[in-house]
């Protein structure tokens, strides 16, 4: 129960309270929860460390104390808001208790991902192209996306660099680095196991459930090649 | 021969620890109580589980006054109080008064241990924001101790077990407005002992604990502390209540959620005040009688604490316990042997020395 409900929780309103009980609920039934969430101070040392908490109205500490004080009000904003401002880089870690603040906010990510949320999607929108990168490459930096035009704080040798890009990487000595569409050479036997871990933990689902266009590309991309090796991807679409 | 004996006042924990080592050491001890039995606040108010170790205060306190009423060496004198005193360090004439008769007898002593402890604060005293006297399901740490003792928590209004409960800490005590600016040290170990207790009796109950600091000395933090908020799930909430109002059968709560930054009406079935200490009238009663300073807050000064924290303003007067400011009990049980045997080489200097 709620100790006090401010207005901007009001945004939320129409969401029956059942359903955000079922989605809190979802997340302290991981079982990683008990290892990240103790007992809180209330100190400030997680908000000291947090990055984002110099620049977002964003605080780790209130994401612990909220899953603690089971204030599911609360919980479903920032399970809307809140959660989309952390960088993940567990710098909250260092809690005197033990708790993991980002390790909590892993899980409510990955409960909205699930189910679809569409703050959960609108999130993620400005990421699908880094998704299709990862997912479908298995690298995410490129060196193709050294373009002039796209970064002009990098001065005329992004230019330079950009004309004679196949050149540049061949002077590098790994054979393996003479590519410019990814980071560096993936063999296909690698792409196939990749595509297989995507498809047998449930990744695809969840991408699926945030973005249907972006799963109907990479499935075009992973199915090929898994045919191809000889793997059955089950249910055709799946 | 006549003054080689202890006069110990006061058979709490505190006095009977003095007399038990005064006694141990050789010592003749004349122990003191103005009520009709041993053991002090834990026995009288009935107290359940000791704050910090967690064993029954009956059976605890029950052990240490058979130690001290079958040690040959103490005399006991029950419904007792000191009227008088005169001499001084080594030589003291004590008068003592039969409560109720008027009886009175005067005792020869070298030294004198005080262990006339403390009380509770009575939180209708000076303020009645919190409805102490008007509702019935608003009480103290004491009357909650009692029920947990008798393994019956349940709201006075009704006689059933509450849903919800909440501490409110500091209640009389850090307070300017009331005059006691101290912390009463122990009140953050107890109120987080009851809310383990009453998890574990009415498991169905939420608790929680509305605070300006914890402070949990020492080995409390882990053994009272975390556990209470990550074994039993109580919920610590930085803010203290402003008021209490009767809404319908529950109680509203009304205060700050401090670090989530946000005002807080809460509804509660009951709500525990976490009273803290002030002197008890025989400590200033006492004082009075045998003339020892006391400090602002009415308990016994102790002139030099850090170095000596036994010694009153009296030489040969030795205080122990809550009598000299707020104690928890492993304080109060060393403070009473380092009393016993300050006061037991007074006896010894003074015998030493007959002219002195």
């Amino acid at each position: 129960m709620a100790l006090h409900a401010p207005p901007r929780l009001e945004r939320y309103a129409d969401v029956p309270y059942e359903e955000k009980e079922r989605l809190f609920q979802e997340v302290k039934a991981d079982p990683r929860f008990p290892d990240y969430l103790y007992g809180c101070y209330e100190c400030g040392i997680c908000v000291a460390a947090c990055p984002s908490a110099r620049f977002y109205d964003f605080s780790p500490r209130k994401i612990a104390q909220t899953l603690a004080r089971e204030d599911v009000e609360l919980f479903y904003y920032q399970l809307n808001e809140d959660i989309w401002n952390c960088s993940q880089c567990f710098s909250c870690n260092r809690c005197p208790r033990g708790n993991s603040p980002g390790g909590l906010i892993t899980l409510m990510r990955e409960v909205a991902v699930r189910n679809g949320l569409r703050s959960a999607k609108e999130a993620l929108e400005g990421y699908s192209r880094v998704i299709y990168k990862i997912m479908s490459t298995g690298t995410q930096v490129s060196p193709d996306m050294i373009q002039a035009d796209a970064f002009p704080d990098w001065g005329p040798v992004a230019k330079e660099t950009a004309e004679n890009l196949d050149l540049w990487r061949r002077a590098l000595p790994p054979e393996t680095m003479h590519t410019t569409t990814t980071a560096w050479e993936v063999e296909d036997r690698t792409l196939a196991e990749l595509y297989a871990i995507w498809y047998m933990t449930g990744t695809m689902d969840i991408i699926r459930e945030v973005d249907e266009g972006l799963h109907m590309i990479l499935c075009d991309v992973m199915e090929e090649l898994l045919e191809e090796k000889g793997y059955a991807v089950a249910g055709g679409g799946e | 021969m006549a003054n080689d004996a202890v006069l110990v006042v006061g058979g709490g924990p505190a006095g009977l620890e003095a007399a038990r080592g005064a006694a141990d050491l050789g010592a003749r001890v004349v122990l003191v109580e103005e009520r009709d039995h041993l053991g002090g606040t834990p026995i009288f108010e009935r107290y359940a589980a000791l704050t910090h170790g967690f064993q029954d205060a009956e059976e605890v306190m029950e052990r240490l006054t058979r130690e001290v009423t079958t040690h040959p060496n103490v005399q006991v004198r029950l419904l007792t109080r000191v009227v008088g005193c005169e001499g001084s360090a080594g030589d003291f004439r004590v008068r003592l008064a039969k409560v109720g008769d008027g009886t009175s007898e005067t005792v020869h002593v070298g030294s004198i241990v005080v262990a006339t402890g403390f009380q509770h604060f009575d939180p209708g005293r000076e303020t009645q924001v919190y409805g102490y006297y008007e509702y019935p399901d608003v009480i103290t740490l004491v009357e909650a101790e009692a029920m947990l003792k008798a393994k019956r928590f349940v709201r006075p209004s009704t006689g059933q077990p509450p849903e919800r409960v909440c501490f409110i800490q500091c209640v009389g005590s850090r307070d300017r407005q009331i005059g006691n600016e101290y912390c009463s040290k122990v009140c953050c170990g107890i109120a987080s002992k009851q809310a383990i207790e009453i998890r574990q009796q009415v498991p169905n109950c939420k608790v929680y604990i509305f605070y300006i600091d914890m402070r949990m000395y020492g080995y409390w933090e882990n053994e009272i502390y975390w556990p209470a908020q990550e074994q039993y799930k109580v919920q610590y909430i930085k803010g203290i209540a402003t008021e209490i109002i009767q809404k319908g059968d529950k109680l509203l709560v009304r205060g700050e959620d401090t670090t989530l930054g946000r005002p807080m009406e809460v509804l509660m079935d009951m709500v525990i005040l976490s009273v803290g200490m002030e002197p008890s009238k025989g400590t200033r009663e006492v004082a009075r009688v045998l003339g020892l300073k006391q400090n602002k807050y009415g308990f016994i000064e102790v002139p030099h604490e850090g170095l000596d924290p036994v010694a009153t303003s009296v030489p040969g007067i030795f205080v122990a316990g809550a009598a000299a400011g707020p104690k928890d009990l492993d304080d109060t049980l060393s403070m009473a042997g380092a009393a016993a045997m300050k006061a037991v080489a007074t006896v010894r200097r003074a015998a030493a020395s007959p002219a002195g």
